[in-house]
């Protein structure tokens, strides 16, 4: 299942086991945003054994970063109850923004494997 | 009215303001004018990180009069938004009506996060992205502290303007940390 990128929005792609969005994320209402996106990922993941979501972002405003805590802490509660899941947030080589950012919710984790890495 | 024309038209030009919107601001408006911030920070040549700081103040800025200015039209918050080159890297400038019962409590919020270093700021951050939205706010809660992490300063006033309460919001962005 693809959710198409729209001008404020990235693209999410969702396969077996795998979750992948990449782009930017401001978007106009966050609930209308989140909410369905939580609940493909929740069935996802129910439906996995072993689960890994990746992260290209370039921008997202404050409100989409409360969206992506929330993902990431349902997540931890996951890996703290042994199920494979991973995340790996890519950020590009010159952007320190998004470096700083994976960085800082990878402090807030206690289980989940968060890898950060650049792409050139 | 010819006086005024050059008297906009000078103030931008002396200001540095590369981009100014002012009246109605909605989701929809912000979408279009993301596109040509977007572009006009593009053409400024300054470093992505510098970029996004910019960027990123811009639209808490607009989604803070959008979700909260006291002058409304329809879904609409009404204000103004831009930002100026200054010698130093940018200003951003966000001004809109407030209601006089919010204004204590922006106030407070702000005068806080102002006397916070970057540490400090950091753990408000974190705090209030795990506790949730304060209430009566529609988005994170976390748009002041946003502004404040990814400004080099701030600073923010009120003043009485035809009857009603202004709030005046500015954010520096310096080329050099």
């Amino acid at each position: 299942m693809i959710i198409a990128a729209t001008s404020r929005t990235p693209e999410i792609i969702f396969s077996e086991h795998n979750c992948s969005i990449k782009g930017e994320c401001y978007p106009e209402n966050i609930s209308e945003f989140s909410k369905p996106f939580m609940e493909k990922l929740a069935s996802s993941l129910a439906q996995s054994e072993s689960y890994k979501v990746d992260i290209e972002m370039y921008y997202f405003n404050s409100s989409s970063a409360k969206l992506f805590f929330d993902v990431f802490d349902l997540l931890d509660g996951l890996a703290a109850q042994h199920k494979q899941v991973e995340v790996v947030w890519r950020y590009r080589e010159d952007d320190d923004t998004m470096l700083e950012a994976g960085e800082e919710f990878q402090e807030d984790l206690q289980h989940l494997k968060f890898i950060v890495e650049s792409v050139d | 009215m010819n006086k005024n024309s050059v008297k906009i038209h000078e103030l931008m030009i002396s200001r540095g303001t590369f981009f100014c919107y002012a009246g109605p601001l909605s989701e929809e408006v912000l979408t279009s004018i993301t596109k040509v911030v977007k572009d006009q920070l593009a053409d400024s040549e300054s470093a992505v990180s510098i970029r996004n700081k910019v960027f990123s103040i811009f639209v808490e800025q607009a989604q803070n009069i959008i979700r909260y200015s006291g002058s409304r039209v329809d879904q609409s918050g009404v204000g103004s938004v831009s930002i100026s080159n200054t010698d130093a890297g940018f200003l951003l400038e966000a001004i809109n009506e407030i209601e006089t019962t919010d204004e204590a409590r922006v106030c407070k919020v702000l005068a806080e996060l102002k006397a916070m270093d970057p540490s400090q700021l950091k753990a408000a951050y974190r705090e209030r992205i795990k506790s949730g939205p304060p209430q009566g706010s529609v988005g994170a809660g976390l748009g002041f502290i946003e502004i404040a992490r990814r400004s080099s300063r701030f600073d923010f006033s009120f003043e009485e303007h035809n009857g009603a309460k202004l709030f005046i919001y500015r954010g520096w962005v310096d080329l050099a940390p």
